[in-house]
């Protein structure tokens, strides 16, 4: 082993370390690095061992030409636009009428409230992306009614909190336009592979429910009597719709139509939310300011970890550590399709402690150019990769939506509850990912399509 | 990860409310400090609806008038990296960088303290002040190179889109300090605490 | 001999044809002839630096070496998009003359010095294509509201003739022109543009490459890093990239009739020639565009000059010493041709 590669190990061994003491987790990426650059120079002068490429001030000032970089990138413009639309969408009363005719729609099912859940998820996901505000909102309009219904307390909440999730990955997707951004894939192309994987996930959530339903009826009751549906309440649901589907219009299909491309398709979608909350009468200067500001705040959070992420890129690259984890990956005694699973285990094991944002922005670009060498299609890669990173959110001890529906959820939910409740859906992630795996087309039809 | 909710709403209506998350004391400069970097924050986050309006402008000229803009595409990341760039201040001032606080969170409020203070002193100072001190002669190259943009009819003076770095790290290091004091106030008593009347 | 381990970091995707892969044979060749003493380590762009910006990480001393199209630093040294490739300048061979022979070489390493850089001359390649089309340029009025995604000086010549230029990222490209919210796109040489694949979404192949007759490579050096090296490791240098301008010749003029005719024969596309018309009112507004510059900036006008001279000089030879053009496809009889394999 050469002597850099030692210091890479340190490095890895550091920053893990280091990520457990709560010290937020972007300055904790660009302090180590930092640190260990001062490291090197001083094993590089004073003990003449070979640290690789780390040999000078110079070398760690390109820190700057990178931030610049990411500052001049005219593709993640699209991230603070698609969180402006998603917090607009959130505050805009379109998912409360939604809830409102669904349940009224599908009450009267066993499991109704479940599967009107899903539905609304599966809605809010195609038409924003935020998986705190998709989270939270399912959480405050649907847990009162299940808990009142009698629904089970691990069914309810891991129904929302997976429900809420598919957001990240079904498109619009942040996530997605970060990876095609990292790897310089076509967003486009990853948003159209997206789509038919998050929805299986979609209907496999609902079959499940639908299986409590029948093995475990006390868990998903149907209510003893419910009131009539009319036609009233069918047209109702129907003006519900149309709002979100009016969004999702406006986002994928100026892409579809060639109106705009996928990075202006996400301010076309910000103002669409923005309308939206004019027609519903809840926009005002006051709803205006906030979505900004949190749009500033969640856009900086994100950013935050570019930065560290694109200084610890910058270090471990320069220590020789993208040669040295891509050998040891292609080492390993596994046929081509193994290595492949190696890598996505890894990224679900590391979806524990880590968040996507970490894992797509230090682990993604490291493995990247291994699974393309072995000859897979780097887009269907990243799908599936994907589906892993959105299984991140509900693994405890670190999960996002977890966290998110616990700040919310009425009295009496605990945390051993949504646990408990999670369980099914993830084991459901990975069926996915599995037929995602085995089946390229689920990723690979769509995109087919347009070209 | 700290289990804030995305779209906390309890800091847009009350303008002096500083946080006082996980029990830091605040301090008079740190809070002099504080709302300062806010104030910048929260005037450049109107940068968001400006970028939604430009962004419309330019697929309208360009989709019913065939009329391309660069200086208008341009004007979309220019305006994106200012927006970010100024943002990362403002986000450490309302304490919203993700930390990982699965163990963190079952530390005396004390330990805590001490974690923060020296992840502040030997991590997020000297990282920031690196990249503070190196921003300047790159900013400079482009000011006396009079770089323009290299697109056909872009934007003149990239330098003052470069400078942006260095005003974002200096915020950046103002917050950081300010964060600091709080630390320190709580830690030894200096600079003198104020905690926060519930 | 000195030792020498340095970043080359790239403009282009090392595995784009004649484009970029002559840089990490550059690297490979000074490996051998040096003993293994020279090693450039390749790092494909981002890795350290975007494209964009090597010229900026060499000149501050922060990236050691770069193998990169000159002309992204038009903002800060105008004078380097007419090294980068000249609308309706020279081809590769006289490109090559010019530099090596009539003292390009030597005025761009006085023009760069300031900058501390040294510019070695890498790699020179046949004409770009003129782009990608949804539909056939078939007249001048088809050009005014064309929406065209287009770099550099061309593009500042297109919207002089009304064309709506924009810059979309490489990553939105595809969809834009598939979808149509652009018209057409220029990009590289046909082996370049089937490797990455525009077919698939434009049919109509327009030529001649009247913006970049030749698209010049150069290897970046930084000033300092060099001036320490000792005469024979410079010499070695300077051997491979000038032996890396005639593999570079020869990869790109070696490629691109197969690439061509694949093109038409395999993925359906249709070959263009921009109507002279166009070329006509292109030509006009490229002198306008090169007297702006020259007025603006002395060495601009100095590089441009030296050219302009230079094309005179060798102009009737290159017209008279040289077959006709269209000899062969005027006269299919004489070489058992059939017209399609001409392109006529
Ligand atoms: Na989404
Ligand atoms: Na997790």
């Amino acid at each position: 082993m050469e002597q850099f590669e030692i210091i890479v190990i340190l490095l890895l061994l550091s920053f893990i370390t280091l990520i457990f003491t709560g010290f937020p987790l972007a300055w904790v990426l660009g302090g180590v690095s930092f640190l260990f650059t001062v490291i090197a120079f001083a094993l590089a002068d004073w003990f003449n061992v070979d640290t690789y490429f780390l040999r000078s001030w110079d070398d760690f000032a390109v820190i700057v030409d990178r931030i610049y970089a990411q500052m001049s990138s005219w593709v993640l413009v699209a991230l603070p636009m698609f969180i402006f639309m998603g917090l607009m969408l959130d505050r805009s009363g379109v998912a409360e009428r939604l809830m409102k005719s669904f349940a009224k729609l599908f009450g009267g099912l066993r499991g109704g409230l479940a599967i009107t859940v899903i539905l609304i998820g599966v809605l809010l996901a195609a038409s924003t992306g935020i998986v705190g505000a998709s989270v939270v909102l399912l959480s405050m309009l649907a847990l009162p009614i299940m808990l009142e219904k009698n629904y089970s307390k691990p069914l309810m909440t891991g129904v929302v909190a997976s429900s809420g999730t598919l957001g990240i990955l079904i498109p619009p997707s942040i996530m997605l336009v970060i990876m095609a951004d990292q790897l310089s894939l076509p967003v486009g192309t990853l948003f159209m592979g997206a789509v038919f994987p998050g929805l299986l996930l979609g209907v496999c959530y609902v079959l499940y429910v639908v299986g409590v339903g029948l093995f475990n009826p006390s868990a998903a009751p149907a209510p003893a009597q419910h009131e009539r549906i009319t036609w009233a309440d069918v047209w109702d649901t129907v003006l519900a719709v149309i709002p979100p589907f009016g969004l999702i219009l406006a986002v994928l299909g100026t892409i579809f139509f060639g109106i705009a491309t996928p990075t202006e398709a996400s301010g076309i979608g910000a103002m669409g939310a923005t309308l939206l909350a004019a027609a519903n009468k809840r926009l005002n200067m006051d709803v205006i300011r906030q979505v900004a500001r949190e749009t500033s705040l969640t856009t900086a959070f994100i950013f935050g970890i570019f930065l560290g992420a694109t200084a610890f890129a910058l270090v471990m690259r320069s220590l020789g550590g993208d040669e040295f984890i891509g050998d040891l990956l292609k080492g390993l005694p596994f046929p081509d399709w193994g290595v492949v699973a190696f890598i996505l285990f890894v990224a679900f094991i590391s979806g524990f402690f880590l968040d996507w944002l970490e894992i797509s922005l230090i682990i993604l670009p490291l493995v990247a150019p291994v699974v393309e060498a072995l000859g897979y299609d780097l887009a269907w890669f990243t799908v599936l990769f994907a589906v892993c990173l959105q299984t991140s959110f509900l693994t405890p001890p670190v999960g996002f939506s977890l966290f998110y529906l616990k700040g919310v959820a009425p009295p009496g939910i605990e945390i051993q509850h949504i646990y408990k409740g999670v369980i099914p859906f993830v084991l459901i992630q990975i069926f996915v990912l599995v037929m995602v795996f085995l089946f390229e087309d689920i990723v690979m039809w769509l995109p087919g399509q347009m070209y | 990860m700290s289990a804030k909710p995305v779209d906390r709403q309890d800091n847009a209506g009350d303008h002096d409310a500083l946080p006082a998350d996980f029990n830091l004391p605040r301090t008079r400069v740190s809070n002099v400090l504080d709302k300062f970097v806010r104030a910048i924050g929260r005037a450049t986050a109107w940068l968001w609806v400006l970028l939604v309006l430009v962004i419309v402008l330019q697929v309208a000229l360009r989709y019913l008038f065939n009329m391309g803009s660069i200086q208008l595409e341009e004007l979309q990341w220019h305006i994106y990296a200012v927006g970010f760039i100024l943002g990362l201040s403002y986000c450490l001032v309302e304490d919203r960088h993700v930390r990982v606080d699965v163990i963190a969170e079952r530390l005396r409020p004390k330990t805590r303290a001490w974690i923060e203070m020296l992840g502040l002193t030997f991590l997020l100072l000297p990282f920031l002040t690196t990249i503070l001190i190196q921003s300047v002669p790159y900013i400079w190259s482009s000011f006396i190179q009079s770089e323009t943009s290299a697109a056909p009819g872009g934007l003149p003076y990239r330098w003052i889109l470069k400078s942006f770095m260095f005003w974002g790290f200096l915020l950046l290091i103002i917050a950081a300090l300010a964060r600091f004091l709080r630390c320190t106030a709580f830690i030894f008593g200096l600079p003198r605490p104020i905690w926060p009347r519930d | 001999q000195d030792k020498v381990r340095w970043q080359m970091t790239m403009g282009f995707p090392s595995t784009l044809p004649a484009l970029a892969d002559t840089g990490p044979w550059v690297a490979e060749q000074l490996d051998k002839m040096s003993g293994g003493n020279i090693d450039l380590r390749v790092f494909e762009p981002g890795k350290l630096v975007k494209g964009t910006e090597v010229y900026d990480a060499v000149s501050s001393g922060k990236v050691d070496s770069g193998y990169v199209w000159a002309g992204y630093e038009i903002g800060k040294l105008p004078a380097s998009a007419l090294y980068g490739a000249v609308p309706f300048g020279m081809e590769p061979a006289q490109f090559a003359a010019w530099m090596l022979e009539k003292g390009g070489q030597e005025m761009m390493e006085e023009i760069y010095a300031p900058q501390n850089i040294v510019p070695l001359f890498c790699g020179t390649i046949s004409p770009e294509s003129a782009g990608w089309f949804t539909f056939p340029l078939e007249s001048l009025d088809q050009v005014e509201g064309l929406k065209i995604r287009f770099a550099g000086l061309g593009g500042e010549i297109l919207q002089k003739l009304g064309a709506s230029v924009t810059l979309l990222p490489g990553s939105e490209l595809f969809e834009a022109l598939e979808k149509g919210v652009i018209d057409a796109t220029e990009f590289s040489l046909p082996v370049v543009d089937e490797q990455l694949g525009f077919y698939k979404v434009a049919k109509f192949y327009h030529l001649p490459g009247w913006h970049q007759p030749s698209t010049n490579q150069y290897l970046y050096i930084n000033k300092e890093k060099w001036d320490a090296l000792d005469d024979q490791t410079q010499a070695m240098f300077r051997t491979a990239c000038t032996a890396g301008v005639a593999k570079s010749i020869a990869r790109a003029e070696g490629t691109q009739g197969a690439a061509l005719q694949r093109l038409q024969e395999e993925h359906g596309v249709e070959a263009v020639e921009v109507p002279e018309e166009v070329l006509v009112e292109l030509k006009k507004a490229a002198n306008e565009v090169m007297a702006e510059y020259s007025a603006k900036d002395e060495n601009f006008k100095r590089v441009y000059d030296s050219m302009t001279a230079f094309m005179a000089e060798n102009a009737q030879w290159h017209r008279m010493g040289y077959l006709p053009r269209d000899w062969r496809a005027n006269h299919p009889e004489l070489y058992g041709d059939d017209a399609a394999t001409t392109g006529n």
